[in-house]
């Protein structure tokens, strides 16, 4: 088992974890722990330290909820205890296979598959060997789609003028800081220069963030 | 999206945390509504919690009658979802603030919570890890307890303001009367010292 090596910024655990970050970016970041048990720790631990700021928060002694408990005292559901082992112990993931499964929440969250042929209608091709899915969605103002490279195929020069973020789901990609697999997640600032290209035998299949407009540019640099 | 769930972690950290008395009375009271629906414990967990509810969320720009809304729905959970409350996970306290969290978020973002399903059998469990990077989780967990424990005082306050109670850099600087360039540095500083903790960071 080789888990991720490349991970979301700490800006991005911190805010997943306090709440603070918005849902498009949130969908990446829960969607890399469910690869990452490392990173699925730190956010625990971020966890702790806003159970922390939680607890400290200056409560005034009279907070004005007594009657809000005696209301909530006369109606609390006299529902069947839930008792700890109410979930089953998971089988030690199921063989193989299951690294080829999309993990939640990302699944359920996806309009429809992300292996449909490319020469089915679903892809469009925007250079040789490189494709974006004919669906895009935007969350919380992240625009968000999937990126496809083909085995060293490499992504058109382009320009974007806000964050970009990659998190792989099939094969792996590389670029000049370093090679992407399964898991892993490519952070790009805006107005920044890379240069990705598929890296893997099967098609790199990634979920592609955008914050703000992604601009193709020409041989020239010119935008196409 | 599956509705939000609280820890989904697997964490081996914080066996000091049993120590603190205040965990193992708060523990106890958790227990004691999740197996006898014990009102008396509840009663004072909602006289704990509840103002600290209501305080985050007026922190948070929440409206009273709005935020009195969310305090009762967040103790409702606390008194219906008792028996899902793992002290080996994280403390009560850690516990109340991502229901708390996640209930904001639902409610004024209009926004699901985006989080990992423990039972997806997608999802790769910390046991499939090799020996060597099983012994990296653990000195990864250890390196960033100690980050967090070694923030100096200032940095970490402006980490609290901006993530925990989401003001802006401008909102920071005014409020602690502190030049907006310090608050961006303290920031900026903050977070380097937590990633410098990261193993293997890209």
């Amino acid at each position: 088992m080789t888990l991720p090596l490349h991970h979301p910024d700490e800006e991005l655990l911190i805010g997943y974890a306090s709440g603070q970050e918005r849902a498009g970016k949130s969908l990446l970041v829960a969607t890399h722990l469910a690869y990452c048990p490392d990173c699925r720790q730190r956010v625990a631990s971020y966890e702790d330290l806003c159970g922390a700021w939680f607890e400290e928060l200056p409560c005034p002694p009279h907070a004005g909820l007594d009657g809000l408990l005696d209301r909530m005292m006369a109606g609390l559901p006299a529902a069947a205890p839930v008792t700890a082992e109410a979930a089953p112990p998971r089988p030690a993931a199921a063989g193989p296979s299951s690294g080829r499964l999309v993990p939640e929440p990302l699944r359920s969250w996806l309009p429809e598959a992300i292996d449909t042929p490319t020469d089915d209608g679903t892809w469009r091709e925007i250079s040789r060997g490189v494709w974006l899915s004919g669906w895009e969605r935007t969350l919380s103002g992240t625009r968000i789609c999937l990126l496809r490279m083909a085995a060293d195929a490499p992504v058109p020069a382009h320009r974007h003028t806000a964050d970009e973020l990659l998190l792989v789901l099939r094969g792996a990609f590389s670029d000049e800081y370093g090679r992407y697999a399964l898991g892993d997640v490519a952070h790009y600032a805006g107005g920044t220069d890379h240069y990705a290209r598929g890296a893997s035998e099967e098609d790199c299949i990634c979920l592609f963030l955008l914050d703000g407009d992604l601009i193709f540019l020409d041989e020239d640099g010119n935008p196409l | 999206m599956p509705s939000s769930r609280n820890p989904p972690l697997q964490g081996p950290q914080d066996q000091e945390r049993s120590q603190d008395p205040d965990a193992d009375r708060f523990g106890a009271l958790v227990h004691a509504v999740a197996q006898s629906r014990d009102r008396t414990a509840f009663a004072a967990l909602f006289r704990h919690f509840a103002p600290r509810i209501l305080q985050y969320c007026l922190k948070l720009g929440v409206d009273r009658s709005t935020a009195e809304e969310l305090v009762q729905d967040v103790m409702l959970t606390v008194w219906t979802k008792a028996g899902s409350f793992d002290s080996d996970q994280a403390s009560v306290g850690t516990w109340v603030f991502t229901i708390a969290r996640n209930r904001r978020i639902d409610r004024l973002r209009k926004e699901m919570r985006p989080a990992p399903d423990p039972d997806d059998p997608g999802m790769t469990p910390a046991s499939l890890a090799t020996p060597e990077e099983s012994a990296q989780l653990v000195q990864s967990s250890r390196q960033l307890q100690e980050a967090i424990g070694s923030l100096v005082e200032n940095q970490s306050e402006v980490l609290r303001r901006s993530y925990f109670l989401e003001q802006t850099h401008e909102e920071i600087a005014e409020d602690t009367e502190v030049p907006l360039g310090t608050v961006k540095t303290r920031l900026r500083l903050a977070l380097g010292h937590l990633k410098r903790s990261m193993r293997d960071k890209a």
